[in-house]
């Protein structure tokens, strides 16, 4: 079960479309959280929102989860251990209002678990090797306690 | 009733979107051992039961002018919290918050955002030297003296 989700301020057909067209070809189910999209996926499952708790169960479903550059999908999929893509809006294209979504790419892609695609091509790319994709392997939590535990010793120094 | 103990106060401070979220992700590891007020610039925001929350002025470097009418709503909230120490993922009120607390000689601790990867935040380089503690989030930014790695939100 692929889970793509788009955000709530825009939508992303050209993603959307990408997965859902893949999905058809290659027999896999899937839902998509599409925002206010014009494209209406003919394959997999989609819903413009969620509540928190039906994304969250969608989350924890899937086996990959596919998404927009934003930072609150990426945490969420790490912590959930889940392989996430991450795909760029394009300023370009009129996807968004600049192009900090790409800058954003890279240091995405530095991250554990996180796999990240420009275009069409190195998305499928990744589609066809989904089950090379590995999550964070409980590393981004023992990084997030190092961080906290010096903190807290640096606040009491 | 019984008094119970009171933990040290932590004022945590950053921008909406992804400081924010980081910001919280850390504080949930230290909210066990620190009573933590936050601030942040957008009313719109609705926090958990939990959280006491102040709404500050939002302001970026660009517009300068507006850092100080958010630096004066800064000086009271820190001189109503009493804080022992000030800790911030950027950006801009961030940053000024991290100025105050030198003044006010509060422990002041940055950690730059994790979106940083080439650089320095600019918001960070303007603290880099008067904050206490200052934290990057990928190594190879770290020079191991003022610019400390020491671990990451993700």
């Amino acid at each position: 079960m692929i889970f793509v989700a788009v955000g709530t301020q825009f939508p992303f057909d050209r993603l959307v479309r990408y997965v859902d067209e893949w999905c058809g070809a290659n027999f896999h189910q899937g839902i998509a959280q599409i925002a206010e999209g014009q494209y209406l996926p003919k394959y997999i499952q989609y819903e413009k929102f969620m509540t928190t708790d039906v994304f969250n169960q969608h989350l924890h479903q899937a086996d990959l989860i596919i998404s927009h550059a934003g930072m609150g999908n990426i945490i969420t999929a790490v912590e959930a251990h889940k392989p996430i893509i991450v795909m760029n809006r394009q300023f370009e294209l009129g996807e968004h209002r600049n192009n900090h979504q790409a800058d954003g790419l890279e240091w995405m892609g530095q991250l554990p678990g996180v796999y990240t695609a420009t275009t069409q091509e190195q998305l499928l790319a990744l589609l066809n090797q989904m089950s090379d994709l590995k999550p964070a392997q409980g590393q981004a939590g023992s990084r997030r306690q190092a961080l906290t535990d010096f903190i807290d010793q640096a606040i009491r120094a | 009733m019984m008094s119970t103990s009171k933990k040290p106060k932590l004022l945590a401070i950053s921008s909406p979107g992804g400081h924010w979220i980081q910001l919280t992700r850390i504080c949930a590891n230290l909210e066990q051992n620190y009573e933590i007020v936050y601030a942040m610039p957008d009313a719109l925001f609705k926090p958990s039961k939990q959280q006491k929350i102040y709404t500050i002025i939002d302001v970026s470097a660009d517009d300068k002018w507006k850092l100080i009418p958010c630096a004066f709503q800064l000086l009271r909230i820190m001189l109503k919290e009493r804080p022992q120490a000030i800790i911030s993922t950027g950006a801009a009120p961030g940053a000024v918050a991290i100025m105050l607390g030198k003044v006010l000689r509060i422990r002041t601790i940055w950690v730059d955002s994790i979106a940083n990867v080439k650089k320095l935040s600019r918001a960070g380089n303007m603290v880099l030297g008067k904050a206490d503690v200052f934290l990057t989030q990928w190594e190879h930014l770290s020079n191991g003296k003022d610019i400390l790695f020491k671990g990451a939100v993700l």
